[in-house]
């Protein structure tokens, strides 16, 4: 198999108050080339389970086995711009100086609509186009997992929109592995192969979603799987 | 639209300053002794930069402080690099270098005169004690004050801490950086007047000590108007350099 394999993955942290459990003994498979999406409550461990995977925490337990070689790339929930870097130098932040491509550069600012802002200062962008730079600059080094952490919960709705569709069409084109958290259950039915529900500290269910992008959220197969996915949420609760 | 926002207020203020001065002077209030005239500094001004006194004193002075200026930079970017790279290593001289922020370089003359004469050493020595406070601070400042969620980006494409440092931290800290570097030079200046009244037979400040012992005040005042102008002119210089090599930071501090 070629994808990412969670076992028993345990985390806590040390509050004044006592020991906060945030996950106890998580299991989660990532199928390869997939977009699985965490759905949960606020504070239920979703970002917690973005940083383990993604390496910038340590778990206390468990084990994550990533079953062939990859190269990752992480979208935060804010946009992180280095503010003294223009768009392109910003986009290519994550490459090393002999992997930096002109041409790709200029496919991927394409892609995510900022040509002709190249040359602007994160601080003269919007909101949107912030986000959209750093998506690009996660695509720029050619991930073959992609860890996002509510990437467009600060959008509004059709740039929310816009940006949803461009992650698909980014999957298409690239096979990429996405692991894609969010609270938004139609943010996650719009973009997930698999959509897992997050509580207690564990995998409380799966949904796959077997159906062709792009979707119609009317449709009775997405009402039906979004009523059990309420439902599952409200008994979790 | 520069001429008339900034240039012009600024002449008027410069003349007005220079007007109650003539007038001053011309009233007879005070002694020529005391205060010589506008015209009288200037004629002296006059004579002095001709003589080639006044280059001489300004150049000695310059030197000074820029390889003073140059050595303190250099440590303190040292010692600040040090905090952030190798952070365990802090706690050895923190405290040796807050000792030393406490004392003012003056009172280390006596001691210095004593261990490396009044040569070229003792004058470096102060102007790196002066200078390399305020900028170690701030660049520490800098340094620390990094946002850590950039660090994360950094960390989540697998930048190690030396590439992390150049291409995070440091583009980060500029400002910082710059802001210690502005004031450092204005305190190197301070200094090395200070130190060439005491221990010295050239430079700006010796030219000023002499002068007042052979009462020509007028000399006084062209030994000080020439400090503040070279100290701006220093200060406006290094704005350029830096604006040119920080380019994207227009929020830098420097006008």
């Amino acid at each position: 198999m070629d994808g990412i394999e969670i076992r028993g993955l345990k985390k806590s942290y040390t509050l004044e108050s006592g020991t906060l459990h945030v996950l106890r003994g998580l299991d989660l498979t990532l199928e390869a080339g997939a977009i699985t999406v965490v759905l949960g409550k606020s504070g239920c461990g979703k970002t917690t389970l973005l940083r383990l995977v993604g390496g910038l925490e340590k778990p206390d337990g468990g084990e994550i086995r990533f079953h062939s070689p990859r190269k990752t790339a992480f979208v935060f929930q804010e946009p992180r711009l280095m503010p003294w870097l223009n768009v392109r130098d910003n986009i290519q932040f994550g490459l090393r100086r002999g992997e930096i491509d002109p041409a790709a550069t200029k496919r991927i600012i394409e892609t995510v609509g900022l040509t002709g802002f190249e040359s602007a200062l994160p601080a003269q962008l919007s909101g949107g186009m912030q986000q959209r730079v750093a998506l690009a600059r996660a695509l720029a080094c050619r991930p073959s997992f992609i860890m996002m952490d509510e990437p467009f919960a600060a959008l509004d709705h059709f740039t929310r929109e816009s940006m949803q569709k461009e992650l698909l069409r980014v999957r298409e084109a690239t096979d990429a592995s996405i692991l894609f958290v969010t609270h938004a259950i139609d943010e996650a039915l719009t973009l997930a192969d698999k959509v897992v529900l997050l509580s207690g500290g564990v995998c409380a269910a799966a949904f796959p979603i077997a159906l062709p992008h792009p979707r119609d959220l009317m449709c009775d197969e997405l009402i039906q799987a979004r009523r059990s996915i309420v439902a599952a949420l409200g008994a979790a609760a | 639209m520069k001429l008339r926002k900034r240039i012009l207020p600024a002449l008027i203020g410069v003349g007005a300053v220079l007007l109650a001065w003539y007038l001053v002077c011309a009233s007879g209030v005070v002694n020529d002794y005391v205060l010589p005239s506008p015209g009288r500094v200037w004629s002296t001004f006059l004579k002095m930069a001709a003589s080639g006194e006044l280059i001489k004193g300004v150049l000695v002075s310059l030197g000074r402080v820029l390889k003073g200026f140059g050595i303190a930079f250099a440590l303190a970017f040292l010692l600040a690099s040090l905090r952030i790279l190798a952070p365990a290593s802090e706690p050895y001289y923190e405290y040796i270098v807050q000792f030393f922020r406490n004392v003012p370089p003056i009172a280390m003359i006596p001691l210095l005169i004593l261990w490396c004469g009044i040569g070229e050493t003792t004058k470096t020595v102060i102007i790196v004690l002066a200078s390399f406070f305020p900028m170690y601070l701030s660049i520490v400042k800098g340094f620390t004050g990094c946002d850590p969620r950039l660090l994360e980006v950094a960390r989540s494409f697998d930048y190690g801490r030396g590439r992390a440092f150049f291409r995070v931290v440091l583009p980060s800290a500029m400002a910082d950086i710059l802001v210690g570097m502005r004031t450092s030079l204005g305190y190197s200046w301070r200094a090395i007047i200070g130190a060439e009244m005491v221990a010295a037979s050239t430079g700006l400040g010796h030219m000023i000590l002499f002068a007042q012992q052979m009462s020509r005040t007028d000399k006084v005042i062209v030994g000080i108007l020439t400090i503040g102008i070279v100290g701006r002119v220093t200060d406006w210089l290094l704005g350029i350099v830096i604006r040119r090599f920080a380019g994207g930071t227009a929020q830098n501090g420097w006008d």
